[in-house]
């Protein structure tokens, strides 16, 4: 089981992602964005799942998806701009 | 994570102490940083309004804009993005300008009054967070302003750019800058140019290196239990309030005056000190941050931000061009009407912004 975390255009999309990895059963948690991460101030969900395949339907809010890697973030997806 | 922690409350503390030590080298009291007095004055300066009492470009706000910008370029964090509906954003700006200007103050110099002993903030802290509890509800049922989008390099850069131009008025001081006379209001008093700018250089990359604001501190120990902004918030309290007590004793002076009567640029009437910071707090939340916060944005290349400085530069000219702006001898029946319908405008942007896309998204899922 890896530990990933989604950042996100809106706070919104944060809630929408959070729910929708209730919905699949994927352990979530909401939370401010790490500064490590990034400067903006807003929110981001980590999660936990196996692979990108386990992971619930990426909606149009989503920035980016970084996988957690002994401190490190590991980017694994961005959004298209 | 303690480190993240140890860095923001050590921002704050350095913040504080420069904030009081801007009163000591020449600023208003209880003034050694207000983001909403400094674009007020800046916006008189500029001719947008003509309350002759407070015109000034305030080098701090330049400072701040472009420390937070040189330490963004530094770590590769400036990027320039907006289209975040912008026009409302600019309303969201004016109106929390007028909340600020009722109070006298934004939450930063809410702050800087507690710590001066200034008992008056505390109703407008009680409102300022009654107003972010107010954003936060908002925020659970879906609010948002939509996604921003990637600009070109020279869009971000505009912001910045324009803040080395007002530098460059400033230092030139053209006639057709307006600057208040001496003795004439708090637009004249200040700190030396090169003190001013080198504080706003110094508490915009600490800002920008820290994330500080004074709405992100509630806002997150609210909606996640996270009380790390919060800690700068208190260490900010903690320093300008040990630096005021200090300068009163070596100097002489008073930088520390505990009560409601005869408070520096404030008034005593709780109930619109409260209702004004509510105003700026909801708004602010609304916003994704405070007005500090907005500056450090948009130095990032944050455009939507620029777009809601602008709106507080605008909020600042209408405040006075209307009668809306609070006094020592309190606040204005303009004002108080003013706050009313901004209370009244803000939510109802909040909830057009949000019960649509809630129920939206909450189909969507459903379906799914």
């Amino acid at each position: 089981m890896n530990e990933y975390i989604a950042t996100f255009y809106s706070h919104f999309g944060a809630v929408c992602f959070k729910r929708a990895c209730a919905a699949c059963n994927v352990p979530a948690v909401i939370m401010p964005v790490p500064r490590s991460l990034s400067s903006s101030c807003g929110t981001c969900v980590k999660f936990q799942a196996g692979t990108e395949q386990d992971f619930p339907e990426k909606n149009e809010e989503i920035e980016q998806i970084v996988r957690v890697d002994g401190g490190r973030f590991v980017r694994i997806y961005e959004a298209e701009e | 994570m303690k480190n993240e922690k140890t860095v923001i409350a050590g921002a704050g503390v350095i913040i504080g102490i420069i904030a009081a030590a801007l009163v000591f080298f020449g600023n208003p009291a209880n003034m050694g940083f207000c983001i909403a007095c400094f674009l007020r004055d800046t916006s008189g300066a500029l001719g947008l309004h003509s309350a002759a009492a407070v015109q000034y470009i305030r080098p701090e706000i330049i400072g701040l804009v472009l420390g937070s910008c040189i330490l963004a370029l530094v770590n590769k964090e400036f990027k320039p993005r907006g289209g975040s509906a912008p026009v409302t954003r600019f309303v969201l700006g004016m109106f929390v300008m007028i909340g600020c200007l009722m109070f006298l103050g934004c939450p930063f110099r809410m702050i800087l009054r507690l710590a001066g002993g200034d008992l008056n903030a505390i109703f407008g802290f009680v409102g300022f967070a009654a107003g972010i509890l107010a954003g936060v509800f908002f925020l659970k049922k879906g609010y948002t302003l939509k996604r921003s989008y990637k600009m070109q390099k020279t869009e971000g850069a505009l912001f910045p750019i324009v803040e080395i131009v007002l530098l460059v008025l400033l230092i030139a001081a053209p006639a057709f800058i307006h600057f208040t006379e001496p003795d004439g209001g708090p637009g004249a008093k200040h700190a030396a140019i090169v003190i001013s700018l080198a504080a706003g250089l110094i508490v915009g990359a600490l800002a920008q290196k820290t994330r500080l604001c004074m709405v992100g501190g509630i806002r997150d120990a609210v909606l996640f239990k996270e009380y790390k902004l919060l800690i700068g918030f208190a260490a900010i309290f903690v320093s300008a309030l040990a630096g005021n007590l200090i300068l009163t004793a070596v100097t002489g002076n008073t930088y520390f005056h505990l009560g409601f009567a005869g408070q520096a640029i404030a008034h005593t009437d709780g109930l619109w000190n409260a209702l004004g910071m509510m105003l700026a707090g909801f708004g602010c939340v609304l916003l994704g941050g405070c007005p500090l916060r907005q500056l450090v944005l948009a130095g990032e290349g944050n455009t939507d931000s620029a777009v809601a400085v602008f709106g507080l530069i605008v909020g600042a000219a209408i405040a006075h061009n209307f009668g809306l702006a609070s006094s020592a001898d309190g606040p204005t029946a303009n004002g108080k009407i003013a706050v009313v319908i901004g209370l009244v405008a803000v939510s109802v942007i909040a909830a057009m912004n949000s019960c649509k896309n809630d129920s939206t998204r909450r189909t969507a899922y459903e379906n799914d």
